[in-house]
């Protein structure tokens, strides 16, 4: 069951209109790209994903999820948003339990022994099958995928206290004196009939805020239920904010954080009907990737290029992601920004600076559709809305 | 739509040499991420005919693998949609001597077609075809047969129709060279199909294979009329290594790219899931058509790279096409070369063709 409906607010402009998990990411790829592969890639054939805030763009990409293989004839992806019942039931998810509460049914439909929960916005790859091997193996009623974080970052996750028995003894959201520097990634295994109890039992508790981080897993464990964390080591990011965007974006250039090459866990993703990239005679570009459909005449340095994006000549891109479909006129400058689809950079405009060390500085960022004028300046953490914010 | 498809597949051109010993015209990579046929399919169901026969004879092993049910093209239906010909029981021997022993090869099939128009278009063309607007001109005029033509290119030898003042074909020149009068033949035709069934049974009643110099000459003679729709823009035929290449450079040029890849009539194919091109530190690439999935750190100029070919740092890559996951090696040099799938060249290694005589290394060669 996959978390889709995350707004992320902290994306201003480019979550404006679609929602976390259908933002392109790292040239090809979307998002969701990421879990909906580690799913096929570890052998899940059945995926729920629920939607709730925008989901026409996510609903269109994920489609009858055959670029993944889920579109098997019983099972594969189902896209999961609020429905109404008889009886003036049914409502908008109030919370991560929530939306799994209001879709029992759904999973009864499959009887499974065992149910996985991820969340639609983060990048990485895991092998889901290796966890549920160990949740079965510990006979755990729930387990929790867990990654080493610093213990500085431990203040902004849901931390994990271990036990000598291996078990989770302890859970603290976002302590402000952590314990452990075991941070829990959002991915949880559950035994279903103990997961379907404990939602129920949540559904009908009026204090609780039916988050799985904040209710379901505290209840367990008071319960006296074996919850076992599932240590993950690898590349795993959050791209909740700007900067952290921008940083997982800037990671894709280089193969030790998380190979896209490796033909053992492909990530797949649904590709634009685009014919290969074009560099011009005037073209140049480093340290970079770049996707079908482009056409660079200028230059592009320490960027990533989402399909069909445009440089003109004697434009430049340096560290910037381009989403699908912007174009970047003749002689614009384009750096340390993040340029949403179809978004227009005229001629001549400079988008975002260099660092220069100050506390104000941060990457610029222009939202999809939006079209800067010819010889504008955006100043660095700009975030530009509106085609009316930067005409002249 | 009431207009069926109808790709000739099975035709493997001598001239094209080692680049078509295992495979036929129709499944030669093309563009960096293309197979010929593509253009054909996604052309038909661009124009909304989803109904469409492949007749293909032998060597089929890449066709298959490449158009599978048709599910690229939209044409894997549950009624109609693609079907694939190969020949049937009745043996023949030898290769179709022409298209109009293929399409009687297939006659059962045309039989049965629920359609009255058909559509013949054969693999190796490249172009992209407005064939909505030739459909549309073909119904209204009302003719039995439309030709496709196109401005002849006097180095190239074709079949050329010369018009009436009604705009109708007068006159079909066989196997014409140089300047002269008349529009070439692009060699796709609508037909409808109670017109190309007469004339299908005329030249099997008299054994003769072609389609040209046996069922257009006959029904030209006859009175019946024909009608010419211009395609303007790119179109060339691939028969030889020296069409292949021209055709691939010509690529790099924004005109004959922006006619082969309009926004409006794209061209499908069978997806791979591959990574964005990654561009190293020391990579220098211009002019250039760089499919998906490539690693490149060495120099490319003027070359066209299909999906998952490797440029190691220090390598050379000049006036090449290298197809499909290609590797080379640092400080190897490639000049005018056409590298099938998967060729793998080794450090410092040295090869070059020329312009007129471009050097084509076979699939899976290690060197």
């Amino acid at each position: 069951m996959l978390l889709a409906g995350g707004q992320g607010s902290r994306l201003y402009a480019l979550t404006a209109k679609v929602a976390k998990p259908g933002m392109p990411f790292g040239g090809k790829y979307r998002i969701i790209d990421f879990p909906l592969s580690n799913c096929a890639n570890s052998g899940i054939d059945t995926v729920g994903v629920l939607t709730q805030y925008q989901p026409l763009q996510l609903n269109r990409y994920v489609g009858s999820g055959q670029p993944w293989d889920l579109d098997t004839t019983d099972g594969g992806v189902y896209i999961l948003p609020p429905y109404q019942s008889a009886g003036e039931r049914g409502s908008w998810f109030s919370g991560t339990a929530n939306a799994i509460y209001q879709n029992i049914d759904f999973i009864e439909m499959y009887d499974p022994d065992h149910v996985l929960i991820l969340s639609g916005d983060h990048v990485y790859k895991m092998d889901y099958a290796d966890m549920l091997r160990k949740h079965r193996e510990a006979e755990a009623a729930c387990t929790i995928a867990v990654i080493q974080v610093s213990m500085e970052e431990a203040t902004r996750f849901g931390i994990m206290n271990v036990g000598e028995d291996g078990f989770i003894n302890e859970f603290e959201e976002k302590p402000a004196h952590p314990k452990s520097d075991l941070a829990s990634m959002g991915i949880y295994i559950f035994d279903w009939k103990k997961l379907r109890q404990a939602l129920i039992e949540d559904e009908n508790d009026p204090n609780s805020s039916k988050d799985f981080g904040k209710n379901i897993i505290p209840k367990m464990l008071a319960a006296g239920e074996k919850l076992l964390p599932y240590r993950f080591e690898g590349y795993w990011r959050d791209v909740g904010t700007i900067t952290s965007l921008w940083d997982a974006n800037m990671d894709m250039l280089s193969t030790t954080s998380l190979n896209l090459f490796d033909p053992q866990w492909p990530i797949r993703a649904r590709s634009p009907i685009r014919p290969p990239h074009y560099v011009g005679e005037s073209g140049r570009i480093i340290h970079s990737i770049v996707t079908e459909g482009c056409d660079v005449d200028g230059k592009v340095e320490n960027s990533v290029l989402s399909h069909s994006v445009k440089v003109g000549a004697g434009a430049k891109v340096l560290y910037s992601v381009i989403m699908p479909g912007a174009v970047i006129e003749p002689g614009a400058v384009v750096e340390y920004a993040i340029v949403g689809e179809n978004a227009h950079i005229g001629a001549g405009a400079h988008v975002g600076a260099e660092p220069d060390g100050s506390e104000g500085w941060g990457v610029a960022t222009i939202g999809p559709e939006v079209r800067v004028g010819a010889g504008v300046a955006v100043p660095p953490s700009a975030m530009i809305y509106e085609s009316s914010e930067v005409q002249s | 739509m009431d207009v069926h498809g109808i790709v000739y597949a099975y035709h493997s051109s001598a001239a094209l040499g080692e680049l078509t010993r295992t495979r036929t015209n129709a499944s030669l990579p093309f563009a960096g991420r293309y197979r010929l046929i593509d253009f054909a399919l996604s052309c038909l169901s661009n124009a909304g005919v989803r109904d469409v026969g492949v007749i293909m004879q032998r060597d089929f092993q890449s066709l298959l693998d490449h158009v599978a049910g048709g599910k690229a093209w939209d044409i894997s239906r549950r009624r109609g949609g693609m079907r694939l010909l190969p020949p049937f029981g009745d043996n023949r021997g030898g290769d179709y001597a022409g298209t109009a022993e293929a399409l009687n090869a297939v006659m059962g099939y045309l039989r049965d077609i629920p359609q009255d128009h058909i559509v013949l278009y054969p693999a190796d063309v490249l172009c992209n075809l407005d064939l909505t607007a030739a459909i549309r001109q073909h119904l209204r005029s009302g003719c039995g047969i439309t030709a496709v033509t196109t401005s002849c290119d006097p180095d190239v030898e074709h079949y050329r129709f010369v018009a009436g003042e009604d705009g109708l074909a007068k006159q079909l020149l066989f196997r014409q060279v140089g300047h002269g009068a008349g529009e070439a033949a692009s060699e796709i035709y609508i037909a409808r199909k109670d017109v190309l069934l007469q004339l299908l049974d005329r030249c099997e009643a008299a054994n003769r294979f072609h389609f040209h110099t046996d069922c257009l000459a006959a029904y030209l003679a006859d009175g019946g009329k024909i009608d010419l729709f211009q395609h303007e823009g790119f179109l060339k035929r691939i028969d030889s290594v020296a069409d292949y290449y021209s055709a691939s450079m010509a690529m790099l040029k924004p005109g004959p790219r922006g006619d082969l890849f309009p926004a409006d009539r794209p061209v499908r194919t069978k997806e791979r899931s591959d990574v964005s091109t990654y561009y190293g530190e020391q990579a220098r690439v211009e002019n250039s058509l760089i499919a998906d999935g490539c690693y490149i750190e060495g120099s490319v100029k003027n070359s066209i790279l299909f999906r998952g070919v490797r440029v190691a740092p220090g390598a050379v890559v000049e006036n090449c096409i290298l197809m499909q996951d290609t590797t080379v090696a640092s400080d190897a040099t490639m000049k005018y070369i056409i590298a099938d799938k998967d060729v793998t060249v080794s450090e410092h290694e040295l090869l070059a063709g020329s312009e007129k005589l471009p050097l084509v290394i076979p699939k899976r060669s290690k060197l």
